[in-house]
């Protein structure tokens, strides 16, 4: 239990949510055989919060840094497994119920050989595929040459025709001896002239053209064909544009050069044959071999895909499962190891509450794992500060949350958030009362939480994760939002005559003046709100204006005084004297002397209908305090009291100051007096492990630090009357903006489109006027009415009473990996 | 209808809500003083808005003065 004079519950009984739940700091002593079992259980309960107790050690020095290690590894496995599923367009199915038994060595023997066959199954595929594609391109050299060779044999068969019958009569007298005529008719046999087939892409082919031509020095012969299709490259494994060429040359230093050009371009050669019958023999061997290719790939693919297939079945189990085991590992290693090795040490902080349930689970952890001992379950005593848990439910989560943003609450101070649950979104109903909006509001969120269940499991972008968490928090702000759209009443800037006819009237039947100088008040008071005449008239503003205003100052004393109050209740709870007189009498004192007198001089103009000017009185009152009132007095002996209530609030403000500091410098020295012998606590001693304390026992009183302190609390305070009073102001400030501009898109875009008299224009005035409304009011307002109201109350309410400078609980705890990303 | 009248209209709310409230979520003495701190709040922030705009109304120093498109 930790004792920092807290729990001074006998004031007022217990609140949920109120203060944090009481925390112990506990220490379990586990022996070796039953750790991991014991972590495993204890994070499915997931209410202690381990204390590292390794800190001095690097990761690697740890006990359990080789079971991370493997469960890295089988992390980093399901990773690829993940990314090949998803290449292959299949999605793992969410969450399924089974649970699954394998233990981790088995998973990981598992995991290892379906990552050697996927692999395997990868590298094969590619093969095939580059092969594939390789014969796709020979297939289309051996056609398009083909076609050159045909082309050409027809062309010179009908030359050497030619040449034949040209040659025959002279072939007596004018045979050469030479065998060059042999040569030259007949094209079949080229001895010296060689040639290369291939493929090369088309965006080089001019390129490749010039170099051959100038490398060769124009002994080459290049004969180039577009192909239609796009072809896949081998190597690339995308589809490129290519041209087939096929290039004649003579000589062995020009066929190494060529092929060192083709080699630089990337252009693919093939073997080609001369013969035609070859070639019509190769065309068909391609082709037979291309079906059986494309077969084999087939097959090959589909393997993989059951493979992937069966590994997203299991996908998110196994994941799950290494998550688990990694947690439980670093959990474990943050426990310190006896010397005997036989038993590790924990510590950590846990609730009260949760005690006979952690037992409950060492022992069930025990018998599990067959082992001798039990674990030992001790509490500690200890000065340190425990870490600050609210027990909330999907309602109040998102209030706490609010407040949170702002700090944590120390262990077991006031929680400003069980008055956030209704001021938050009263506050922010002010600045936005209009219940046209309000039901708009009221069915968005009821839309959200109707599809709770879903949405909770589904994966939402940021702003939607956001509008979604804080579904409850806008439930509550759309129904006050619809009290006080009543209150003020405004419909869409519309008002209603809802709850009784209008109290003003003209003052003759012919309404003559009802321009100049107004309407008379002829029955009772409207019964609820604001009443429906003012709307649309002249002095409209000035009454709304004062009205807000006032209604502004009033809401803002009252909050600043639950403020104080609270901070009245810590003082009780923590058993703190010197702050009950010496802090919350002088600053109730101020506070309602001052604005709270100014509440009451509202109140009492408005219930006389006295002409007094309130500005005035309140800054003559300060000063010429003794001068007389004449007709700004409200009631009787008004000077007397406010002479009162200023000396009042003058002396409030040494008493804040100066007596505290001595107070608290003459309690230090008295308890200090008699430290020479600090008596033995009752600190447990157990198996010789060391658990480091807090030394709280030289705390240094610096005399000047607590006076200086005590002086900026006061003039904070001070000076935050005034300031944080007319800050409320902002509540008047946003409601006339959204009443102005609700009443503009009304009348300048709907009414006036009405006018007109055309559907068209009615059609366009009223899409208008929804996007309008939409996007302005109820996006734009809303978010800064949300805004203004939080810094309300994390500015003007809290700064009263909440210190907000404690830790979160993060207990080691099992759902909570599900929220963690990769 | 009466300043007092209506204050005591919305007291009788704030009974009707509370009982409501108790009667339907019962979860042990804190979780009960937790809603019943809530509606009580609740109530009084209604009221107070309402009490503010009708005294305001009670006695008016100025009237509505209609303007002149009519």
């Amino acid at each position: 239990m930790a004792d920092h004079g807290g729990g001074g519950g006998g004031c007022c009984p217990p609140m949920d949510l109120f203060r944090s739940e009481p925390m112990h700091l506990v220490q379990i002593i586990i022996p070796i055989e039953s750790a991991h079992l014991t972590a495993s259980y204890l994070g499915d309960i997931g209410l202690i919060q381990f204390k590292d107790l390794n800190a001095e050690k690097s990761p690697f020095q740890r006990t359990y840094a080789g079971q991370i290690k493997r469960c890295g590894e089988m992390a980093r496995k399901l990773r690829y497994f993940k990314d090949q599923m998803s290449k292959a367009g299949l999605t793992p199915p969410v969450k399924t119920e089974a649970k699954c038994d394998i233990s981790l060595d088995d998973l990981e023997v598992k995991l290892g050989d379906l990552e050697a066959e996927l692999i395997e199954i990868n590298a094969n595929s590619e093969k095939l595929q580059r092969g594939y594609n390789e014969l796709v391109e020979y297939k289309l050299v051996l056609q398009k040459a083909g076609e050159f060779f045909k082309a050409a044999h027809t062309s010179a068969v009908a030359q050497h025709r030619e040449a034949v019958s040209e040659q025959a009569p002279e072939e007596s007298l004018e045979t050469p001896l030479l065998t060059d005529q042999d040569s030259k008719t007949d094209q079949g046999k080229q001895v010296k002239l060689g040639f290369l087939a291939g493929l090369v892409p088309k965006a080089k082919a001019v390129a490749f053209e010039r170099i051959l031509f100038r490398a060769t020095r124009g002994n080459v012969f290049l004969k180039q064909a577009a192909l239609e299709e796009a072809v896949v490259d081998p190597s690339l494994g995308e589809k490129v544009e290519k041209n087939v060429f096929l290039v004649f040359f003579s000589g062995e230093r020009a066929k190494s050069k060529i092929l060192k050009i083709c080699e630089a371009f990337g252009a693919n050669r093939y073997p080609f044959a001369e013969d035609l019958s070859k070639q019509e023999q190769s065309i068909t061997e391609v082709s037979g071999r291309l079906s059986e290719l494309k077969t084999t790939i087939d097959a090959g693919l589909l393997h993989r895909g059951n493979l992937l297939q069966t590994i997203g079945e299991q996908y998110e189990q196994w994941n799950l499962l290494v998550r688990r085991e990694k947690a439980i590992y670093h959990t474990l290693n943050m426990l310190s190891i006896d010397v005997t090795k036989k038993c590790l040490v924990a510590e950590g902080w846990s609730p009260i509450y949760a005690t006979e349930e952690i037992q409950d689970a060492l022992e069930r952890a025990a018998i599990d794992s067959n082992s001798q001992v039990g674990a030992i379950f001790q509490v500690l005593h200890t000065k340190e500060l425990p870490p600050t848990f609210f027990r909330t439910n999907k309602f109040t989560d998102s209030f706490q949350t609010i407040v949170d943003a702002y700090g944590v609450a120390k262990y077991q101070e006031a929680n400003p958030g069980v008055y956030t649950v209704v001021t938050f979104p009263f506050l922010f109903a002010v600045m936005f009362g209009d219940w046209g909006h309000g039901i708009c509001l009221l069915l968005a969120t009821l839309f959200l939480i109707f599809k709770e269940k879903k949405y909770s499991t589904q994966k939402l972008g940021d702003i939607m994760e956001m509008t979604f968490g804080g579904r409850y928090v806008i439930l509550l702000m759309s129904l006050f939002s619809i009290y006080t759209g009543l209150i003020y009443n405004e419909f869409f800037s519309v008002p209603f005559e809802l709850f009784s006819p209008s109290a003003y009237a003209c003052r003759d039947a012919a309404c003559s003046e009802a321009t100049t100088i107004g309407l008379i008040k002829v029955r009772d008071t409207y019964p609820f709100g604001v009443d429906p005449a003012w709307h649309g008239s002249r002095s409209e503003l000035p009454f709304l204006n004062s009205l807000k205003m006032k209604m502004s100052i009033l809401i803002g004393v009252v909050q600043m005084n639950l403020g104080i109050i609270m901070s009245f209740f810590n003082a009780l709870y923590f058993r703190n004297p010197v702050n009950i007189w010496f802090q919350f009498i002088p600053q109730m004192i101020f506070l309602n002397g001052l604005f709270g007198y100014l509440s009451v001089l509202i109140i009492v103009k408005w219930c006389t209908g006295s002409k007094a000017d309130l500005y005035h009185v309140m800054i003559y009152m300060f000063l010429s305090p003794t001068d007389e009132l004449g007709e700004n007095q409200l009631f009787a002996n008004q000077k007397t009291v406010q002479l009162v209530l200023l000396l009042l609030s003058l002396i409030a403000v040494p008493w804040m100051l100066l007596p505290k500091p001595f107070i608290l410098k003459a309690q230090h020295n008295r308890t200090h007096q008699g430290q020479s012998y600090t008596p033995l606590e009752g600190e447990d001693e157990s198996l010789q492990v060391e658990t480091p304390h807090d030394s709280h026992d030289h705390e240094e009183f610096e005399f000047s630090e607590v006076f200086v302190h005590q002086l900026i609390h006061t003039i904070e305070f001070v000076l935050g009357a005034v300031s944080n009073t007319a800050s409320y102001l902002r509540l008047w400030a946003l409601s006339l903006a959204h009443s102005e501009l609700s009443t503009v898109f009304y009348e300048k875009v709907l009414l006036l489109a009405w006018g007109y008299n055309n559907i068209i224009i009615l059609i366009v005035g009223i899409i208008v006027f929804i996007f309008a409304t939409v996007g302005v009011l109820l996006v734009m307002e809303t978010l800064s009415a949300f805004l203004h109201a939080l810094r309300l109350h994390w500015v003007e309410f809290q700064n009263k009473f909440y210190e907000g400078d404690g830790y979160k609980f993060h207990p080691f705890s099992f759902a909570s990996l599900g929220d963690e990303d990769e | 209808m009466g300043f007092l009248l209506t204050t005591l209209i919305f007291v009788a709310i704030g009974i009707i809500a509370s009982i409501c409230v108790r009667i339907c979520c019962n979860k042990g003495p804190s979780a009960n003083l937790f809603h019943l701190t809530l509606v009580i709040t609740a109530t009084v922030c209604c009221w107070l808005m309402w009490a503010i705009v009708y005294l305001a109304q009670m006695n008016p120093l100025i009237v509505p003065i209609l303007s002149e498109s009519e």
